[in-house]
């Protein structure tokens, strides 16, 4: 079944943000992104001796008047970013009323929109249990976008995922772009490898984590036996009561703290999504209130 | 075990209705979540683990059962029936005059009473205690106490009675009791030998062997030359016991040393005559004693008064013709004088104790007004006088024969006695009219021609309808005994009867113009009495000499009263029949402190309850 992952209007109000790029990347292609080398921009960098062979019409004739010298004007470089989404496709992600995947969808399709509309390419790859499936290839433009972005409907959410066991061995491109992770963090797999992968390839990471309220706030009450939905075999049995509330809070305050210290070793951005929270407001507030968008 | 509420079980209904709830909330809801990881973790962070939390659900069903079931039977009641627990008494105390027949240092009354109190401090704390009083009167002295500190103390307040007490009103109470509690406990305590008893306790209570006792005492003038020179007593001594000599003492004017005694030899359960003459005719009181000490010494004395010592009455006769009626009243020892009709006036003439108004019927006589400072006698009558509280209405020729009174009133019979049948002869009456209140004693063809009552000044008025002189009343027999008893009438003393039996009531006249009139009883005690009517009553509880004293006009005037110990009473073991409580017994007892325990088995199940609902809050989220 077709999902509408994000509406038209909606994608209209988050053209006019721009990604936050914290450091100067170096990219492949050209882009809207400044460059740590010198290149075509419009954007004024510095000057140097002219050598035979330069592009004459970078020759500033008012020094060459002032100091009779040819002199030559550098300009920065802009390079195309390669943004990565990974979408975390387990069924953990898409059990029950959460709508975890519903907005892990909606997440990556806003992201995606704010990198092509910053000329970036952009692709997009659910991860089920310790592969990449990419779902999005190389998208640039909006004309691409439009046209592609729909198969994000067909992200099936199922099975377990190792994040880890997938994103290392991928090619990724070197300093050339953000990833972004987008995962409930819900499992008992080491997914701190991935991210200090994407981090030591200088990539800009973000780590989304998308939790649903019933996760953060479970009214389960008396004797309940949770069955694990990724794994029939383990299941939890209990008369939940007062103090074993207390307890899971505990435990999901643990398990922020964890990737948030994971992410802030390694530069990384971190953000935790509600299932529920309008996207509205994540992008026009939270996003913005974090520093990630600006 | 009983349940005074038995509908309160009722509420148990509430136990499988819980049991149901328990089941259905105590599975466990299965349910599929994203991961399990979180409530995994979170066991490490549990901060302790009470192996009781296991037992938390069924601990709770458990206790909520047993508020379920303690507030059950806190509705429903129960009596149980426990050795030794608390029970509602009920005693039934004979307190006739027998009861103070003494057994050694104390009466059978102190027996019974110890008795009583013997089962009250044995009894179980929160058992109720009711006494029925049988004496002159039949009363519940508490019903349904329940300290046992304050029966007791009203206990030791009772006192033996000097009546003839009977057991029936005892018995219709019991009963009554009976049908309401039929686990309450009887006890009878009497010194009546009780042939058939029923769901009683009969304690007996008969001690005391020996009693003497006096009756039917009396005496008489010896008359020597015309006067009274040596007294005669006379009675019966009684040997309630077995066979005795007894001494009969006689004593003058309450004297330390006896005037005379006799030696009497009484046989077993009998009684002998005694006479006993004395040398002395002048005297208040003669008292007669037996000697011999036994254990009811209350029957051996008997006080006599002299009913002839009092006032002497001054009279004045308003007759042209008073020889007759003169000499009537002089022969009652009063002092008369007489004056003409025509030179009598209210207020010239006063003072006397008695007015007589003799008209003839030659020359009619009628006073303008009723004196007002003593009693008034009508004789042949010719015209109403205000106040006197009756007209005439004419002369009627006498065809028929007299009769004397037949009504049952205790005062027509005593105005009669001594009379007979004899006829009374009157050649014509006057026809009266009654406007006030009268006794009347003698009628001539249905006209009361002799009535006596009191007049409009409230002093005693006695009218004859007829003239002396033209019939045989004055001179025949039935005459003089009339006249002696309206004599005796018109100047009434304030107790006609001197010797009377305890329990009995007494009519007391209230003499014209007395103000106020008491009586103090033998052991002191004073009670002033109604002097609105012309009679008083006063009941007797007490064996012994009564003093009787009136302020008549500012002159004190007393009177003496003995009542003796009533004679069914001195028989040292008297056999009834039966005292039977008619109904099948309950054998229920009560722990006594089921109102404390209730308010406890409230409590208990309020708390509970309340852990319940916190318990399903927490649980549930029931709100």
């Amino acid at each position: 079944m077709a999902r509408k992952v994000i509406d038209e209007e909606f994608l209209g109000q988050i053209e006019t943000l721009q990604m936050l790029v914290k450091n100067n990347v170096a990219g492949m292609f050209g882009g809207n992104h400044k460059s740590k080398t010198y290149g075509s921009s419009c954007e004024f960098a510095d000057y140097r001796e002219y050598a035979p062979g330069d592009d004459i019409t970078k020759i500033d004739w008012n020094a060459y008047a002032r100091f009779e010298n040819l002199y030559t004007k550098l300009f920065l470089d802009e390079r195309q970013m390669h943004t990565r989404i990974y979408i975390d496709a387990s069924r953990s992600m898409g059990f029950g009323k959460g709508k975890k995947d519903e907005q892990s969808l909606r997440l990556a399709a806003a992201f995606a929109y704010l990198s092509v509309c910053e000329m970036d390419k952009v692709s997009i790859y659910a991860v089920r249990d310790d592969k990449l499936e990419c779902v999005i290839s190389g998208m640039l433009g909006k004309e691409a976008y439009i046209s592609s972005i729909g198969k994000l409907n067909d992200v099936e959410f199922y099975g377990d995922s190792k994040l880890s066991e997938a994103i290392v061995p991928s090619t990724v491109g070197y300093g050339d772009g953000m990833s972004i992770i987008i995962s409930d963090f819900l499992t008992d797999n080491d997914f701190s490898a991935a991210i200090n992968h994407l981090a030591d390839k200088k990539r800009h990471v973000l780590c989304a984590q998308v939790l649903s309220k019933e996760e953060l706030n479970p009214k389960a009450r008396g004797k309940m036996h949770f069955f694990d939905s990724e794994n029939g075999s383990k299941y939890y049995r209990k008369n939940i009561s007062r103090e074993i509330i207390s307890a899971y809070k505990q435990a999901v305050d643990y398990v922020v703290e964890r990737i948030k210290t994971v992410c802030a070793s390694r530069g990384v951005d971190y953000m935790l999504v509600g299932a529920e929270d309008s996207i509205g407001d994540l992008f026009f507030n939270k996003l913005v209130s974090e520093g990630v968008l600006k | 075990m009983s349940f005074l509420q038995p509908l309160g079980f009722l509420a148990l209904l509430a136990i499988p209705v819980l049991i149901i709830i328990y089941i259905i909330k105590s599975k466990y809801t299965e349910q599929v979540i994203p991961s399990t990881y979180l409530w995994e973790l979170s066991e490490r962070f549990l901060k302790r683990k009470n192996p009781l939390k296991a037992i938390t659900g069924i601990l709770s069903l458990i206790l909520q059962i047993l508020a379920v079931v303690f507030i059950a039977l806190a509705i429903a009641h129960p009596v149980f029936v426990v050795k030794g627990g608390a029970n509602d008494y009920c005693f039934v105390l004979d307190s006739s005059a027998s009861m103070n027949v003494v057994d050694g240092n104390k009466t059978r009354f102190d027996s019974a009473k110890e008795e009583i109190k013997r089962v009250i401090s044995s009894s179980a704390t929160g058992s109720t205690y009711t006494l029925i009083c049988a004496g002159d009167t039949t009363d519940v002295v508490f019903n349904g106490l329940d300290d046992k500190k304050s029966a007791i103390n009203q206990i030791n307040q009772l006192s033996s009675s000097y009546s003839t007490g009977g057991l029936d009103n005892a018995l219709m109470r019991a009963q009554k009791y009976f049908e309401s509690n039929s686990s309450m406990q009887f006890y009878l305590v009497t010194d009546k030998t009780i042939e058939n008893v029923q769901n009683v306790n009969y304690v007996l209570v008969n001690g005391g062997k020996v009693n003497y006792g006096l009756t039917d005492t009396s005496y008489i003038y010896n008359m020597s030359d015309g006067e009274s020179t040596t007294t005669t007593v006379t009675g019966k001594v009684w040997s309630y016991s077995g066979d005795a000599t007894l001494t009969v003492e006689v004593f003058i004017d309450g004297a330390s040393i006896p005037a005379n005694s006799a030696r009497v030899q009484v046989g077993g359960n009998s009684a002998t005559d005694f006479s006993i003459e004395i040398s002395s005719a002048d005297f208040s009181s003669i008292t007669v004693s037996v000697k011999e000490e036994d254990d009811l010494p209350e029957d051996n004395t008997v006080i006599l008064y002299d009913k002839t010592e009092g006032d002497s009455y001054e009279v004045l006769i308003i007759s042209k013709t008073p020889y007759l009626i003169k000499a009537a009243l002089e022969a009652a020892n009063m002092s008369c004088t007489v004056l003409a009709p025509e030179k009598y006036s209210k207020e010239t003439c006063q003072g006397y104790s008695l007015y007589v108004f003799d008209s003839d019927d030659d020359k009619p006589f009628t006073p303008d007004a009723l004196p007002a400072d003593g009693a008034v006698w009508f004789i042949n009558p010719t015209g109403s006088v205000e106040k006197s509280g009756f007209s005439t209405r004419g002369r009627s020729e006498a065809g028929g024969e007299t009769t004397l009174s037949t009504s049952s009133s205790t005062r027509v019979r005593n105005l009669l006695k001594g009379t007979s049948s004899d006829d009374t002869t009157l050649a014509s009456y006057v026809k009266c009219g009654q406007t006030g209140l009268f006794y009347n004693l003698m009628y001539c063809n249905g006209d009361p021609v002799i009535f006596a009552g009191s007049n409009g000044h409230g002093n005693r008025e006695v009218v004859f309808a007829f003239d002396w002189n033209l019939s045989d009343f004055p001179l025949s027999f039935n005459g003089r005994a009339l006249v002696n008893n309206l004599i005796n009438y018109t100047f009434p003393s304030l107790a006609d009867e001197t010797l009377v039996v305890s329990g009995e009531t007494i009519s007391l006249n209230v003499l014209p113009g007395c103000k106020s009139l008491k009586v103090v009883s033998p052991s002191g005690e004073e009670e002033a009495l109604d002097t609105s009517g012309t009679i008083s009553e006063y009941m007797l509880k007490e064996v012994g000499e009564y003093t009787v004293t009136a302020d008549v006009g500012g002159i004190k005037k007393t009177a003496k009263v003995f009542a003796q110990f009533p004679e069914k009473e001195r028989i040292l073991n008297v056999t009834e029949t039966n005292f039977v409580l008619t109904g099948e017994p309950g054998t229920e007892r009560r722990d006594g402190r089921y109102e404390d325990i209730l308010y406890i088995f409230i409590i208990l199940a309020v708390l509970i309850m309340a852990d319940w609902a916190v318990y399903c809050y927490e649980q549930y989220q029931l709100r």
